[in-house]
């Protein structure tokens, strides 16, 4: 839709009206959708508010529920813990393997087309799919992982992976969160990569520059807008892992492989706390803008 | 409001495609005009679900004559599950839809997973939905649903509670009220092999010395103890029977006791220190324990009687040597904790006439045996154990015998959020990543929080 001309002062121009009456449905979809959800889950933070209480009725309780996130006593802090270490390992981990594929998949070897596609594979499928294929090749009885480890005469033949040791579980969750997350930071860094002129290398062959030398000065600094977007993108969505952890090990054994998501979603649908889950929610948020903040400030792409 | 919308459709709608010339000053203003309707249109859009799911004085009832259709929640749906027990209540269904012309039952399917299940429900209560009408609920839900006046009593069904088998009524009465009708009656017992064990044990230590000796005597066992140790509901099940082994109690206020502290030192021993059961009980549900008994690999296994039809049917490997019974305990009564099906009935359904019928259908003798023929599922009403159900399946003379030793789980409105705490603890101890005793100590301080009602 095309204004016709600059509205001046209070007056409006012809069809003006018409104009902001047409958007208006969309613009009230969107608010009801997204600034109104976000208010009232902020109101709700400061509030009781138990639907399975209605008695309980909706006190201002001020911050109490956001210092519940941070004790210890509710085992939140704990899930905040788990939260920030997985995503502090998880994420370097993915990154490095996937610059390594990435570079691999950049040379011009044999297959490389089906390489390609092969490896897009594990990112295709639905991550509460491959947890629930992931849970079934773990099992210690009739899985294939004990198995094969078994065959091979390797360690880990008769290990109950899921829910028995606390390492395991947290092995296990980060395999599977690597093995699908791996493709999409390899294809997307495989793009950046693509995207660095030929001639750069070539003379930089010719000044006699090593290999390591090129990665570092021509390589790494030409990627940053990618290994930008890669990172936010993985770091948010290691912040916010949930999906494999319910279909894995429902936050066990114990509470140890609980994730801020995860005790999110036991707030709100099992003790259908609204409180507790909207100050969950928003100390979610926060930290989530925080860190793709961190990002933009440290690694400021080129061209912005 | 509708009419006064339609116009506004008009008015806004007319002009907008016209070729006509340029709107002057005037046409503006108008333009102006139909802009606010259109927006007062979206406005009312936006609002009316809203304005709908408000609701009255209590709902409109339908009578029991008219033609209508009623929503009914099944665990695990009418798809063959657990047993048989979908099939089951797919005959139960038609049946009822049969003797009741006019009446509808539209099974909604929910998880198998009772877990998941709780959340379908409680999502659909949450939403204020008037349907489904009638929940097949697990025995925990009631308290929690009643607090929330989701769900109505059942006072005006007719029910009579001198019906129902011992411990039924009082695991679903809420606040003096009854609140749901056991559906079937389920209790968490102990299934052995008569030929491997030839005196059932009456004491955990006897039962963990008789495991052991097995082990010895039979090298195809892989466990002594078959039990649910997954992080979910049914170790919590599991876990009240070894509380009533050692004389404990799962009760919130008070959960750091000595006997409770034995109770889950026998789960984390049984596993790391007697060896008879495997670690991977930590991902087991009934139907891992299942096929290991049935598979004739355990000696002992806890499970719910829908097992014994199925151990005892042709083709099991251990048909003709399966026993059951409570729970032993070193208080000399053994425990079976009582954790089964109940249905509830929606406090906005608009059809509690047809929903009392259907109710009242799934309670009577004649199909509580046909169920508990085709299913398992032992009947909740003492009329239903007939001699022709004991002819066609003798096992439920067996059953009876556990019955008595039933234990009704508590009965709270945050019994949800205590099990969940009870789940984390069991999980953290077979996990071997916390002694039972530092466990069992910060549970309580957890739980105890929840004890209110």
């Amino acid at each position: 839709m095309t204004a016709p001309g600059r509205s001046h002062g209070r007056r409006w121009r012809p069809g003006e009206g018409l104009g902001y009456a047409m958007a208006s449905p969309a613009v009230l979809t969107l608010l009801a959708l997204t600034a109104f959800p976000i208010l009232y889950n902020l109101w709700n933070s400061v509030h009781y508010d138990n639907l399975l209480n209605p008695a309980g009725g909706h006190p201002f309780t001020g911050l109490a529920n956001y210092t519940k996130v941070f004790s210890s006593q509710t085992g939140l802090l704990a899930a905040v813990e788990h939260t920030v270490g997985y995503t502090a390992i998880s994420v370097p981990v993915e990154v490095a393997l996937g610059l390594g594929i990435a570079l691999l998949l950049d040379r011009p070897i044999p297959g490389r087309g089906i390489c390609r596609a092969l490896i897009l594979l594990p990112w295709a499928v639905p991550s509460v799919v491959s947890a629930i294929m992931w849970k079934t090749l773990l099992d210690p009885q009739t899985g294939g992982v004990d198995y094969v480890l078994g065959l091979l005469h390797l360690p880990g033949a008769h290990i109950t992976w899921l829910n028995a040791s606390v390492p395991t579980t947290w092995l296990a969750i980060g395999v599977i969160d690597i093995w699908q997350s791996v493709p999409f930071v390899a294809i997307l860094l495989l793009a950046g990569l693509q995207g660095i002129p030929r001639e750069l290398y070539e003379a930089a062959q010719v000044d006699g520059v090593s290999a390591w030398q090129s990665f570092r000065r021509i390589t790494l600094p030409l990627l940053r807008p990618a290994l930008l977007v890669v990172l936010v993108f993985r770091t948010l969505s290691a912040f916010l892992i949930f999906d494999i952890i319910y279909a894995l090990t429902g936050g066990g054994p114990g509470t140890s492989t609980t994730t801020l998501a995860y005790v999110d979603w036991n707030a709100f649908l099992t003790s259908s706390d609204f409180g507790l889950g909207g100050a969950i929610s928003v100390v979610m948020v926060i930290a989530v803008l925080a860190i793709a903040a961190g990002y933009r400030a440290t690694i400021k792409p080129a061209t912005a | 409001m509708s009419e006064r919308v339609a116009w506004d459709i008009e008015a806004a709608g007319s002009p907008a495609g016209g070729a006509g010339p340029p709107p002057s000053g005037r046409a503006g203003q108008r333009a102006r005009t139909r802009g606010s309707a259109a927006l007062a249109l979206a406005l009312c859009a936006a609002l009316a679900p809203a304005a709908c799911g408000g609701g009255g004085s209590g709902p409109q009832q339908v009578p029991l004559g008219a033609r209508q259709t009623i929503v009914f929640a099944v665990q695990g749906g009418i798809s063959a599950s657990l047993g048989s027990e979908g099939r089951a209540t797919g005959q139960e269904i038609a049946a009822f839809e049969k003797a009741h012309r006019g009446i509808t039952v539209q099974v909604l399917p929910l998880s198998e997973d009772v877990n998941t299940s709780y959340q379908q429900v409680t999502q659909r209560f949450l939403a204020g939905s008037s349907t489904p009408d009638l929940v097949d609920s697990d025995s925990s839900w009631p308290a929690a649903f009643a607090r929330a006046q989701w769900i109505t009593p059942l006072t005006h069904f007719g029910l009579d509670p001198a019906a129902f088998l011992p411990g039924a009524v009082a695991a679903t009465t809420y606040q003096g009220q009854l609140y749901a009708a056991y559906w079937y009656y389920n209790v968490e017992g102990l299934y052995y092999r008569t030929g491997l064990v030839h005196s059932p044990p009456t004491t955990p230590q006897a039962l963990v010395a008789d495991a052991q000796q097995a082990l010895r005597k039979d090298p195809s066992l892989r466990e002594g103890l078959a039990f649910e140790g997954n992080k979910y509901e049914g170790l919590v099940t599991v876990f009240i029977d070894f509380l009533g082994a050692f004389g404990g109690k799962l009760d919130p206020a008070n959960l750091d006791t000595p006997a409770n502290l034995k109770a889950l030192q026998f789960l984390h021993d049984v596993v790391y220190a007697d060896h008879i059961a495997p670690q991977a009980v930590t991902s087991w549900t009934e139907q891992n324990v299942q096929d290991a008994f049935v598979s004739g690999q355990a000696a002992f296994a806890t499970n719910w009687p829908y097992l014994l039809g199925l151990a005892e049917a042709k083709g099991s490997s251990v048909a003709g040597q399966t026993g059951f019974i409570p729970f032993p305990s070193q208080t000399g009564k053994g425990v079976a904790t009582l954790a089964s099906d109940v249905l509830t009935v929606n406090a906005r359904s608009t059809h509690l006439a047809a929903d009392a019928a259907l109710v009242k259908w799934l309670l009577s003798p004649a199909q509580q045996t046909a169920r508990a023929i085709e299913s398992g599922d032992p009947p909740s009403v003492r009329a239903a154990y007939t001699r022709a159900l004991f002819k066609s399946a003798p096992y439920f003379q067996v059953d009876e015998k556990v019955f008595a030793a039933a234990v009704p789980r508590l009965v709270s409105p945050n019994y949800h959020q205590i099990s969940a705490d009870i789940q984390a603890m069991l999980s953290s101890v077979l996990a071997n990543s916390q002694t039972p005793a530092q466990a069992l100590k910060a549970t309580a301080q957890q739980v105890a929080q929840l004890a209110k009602p």
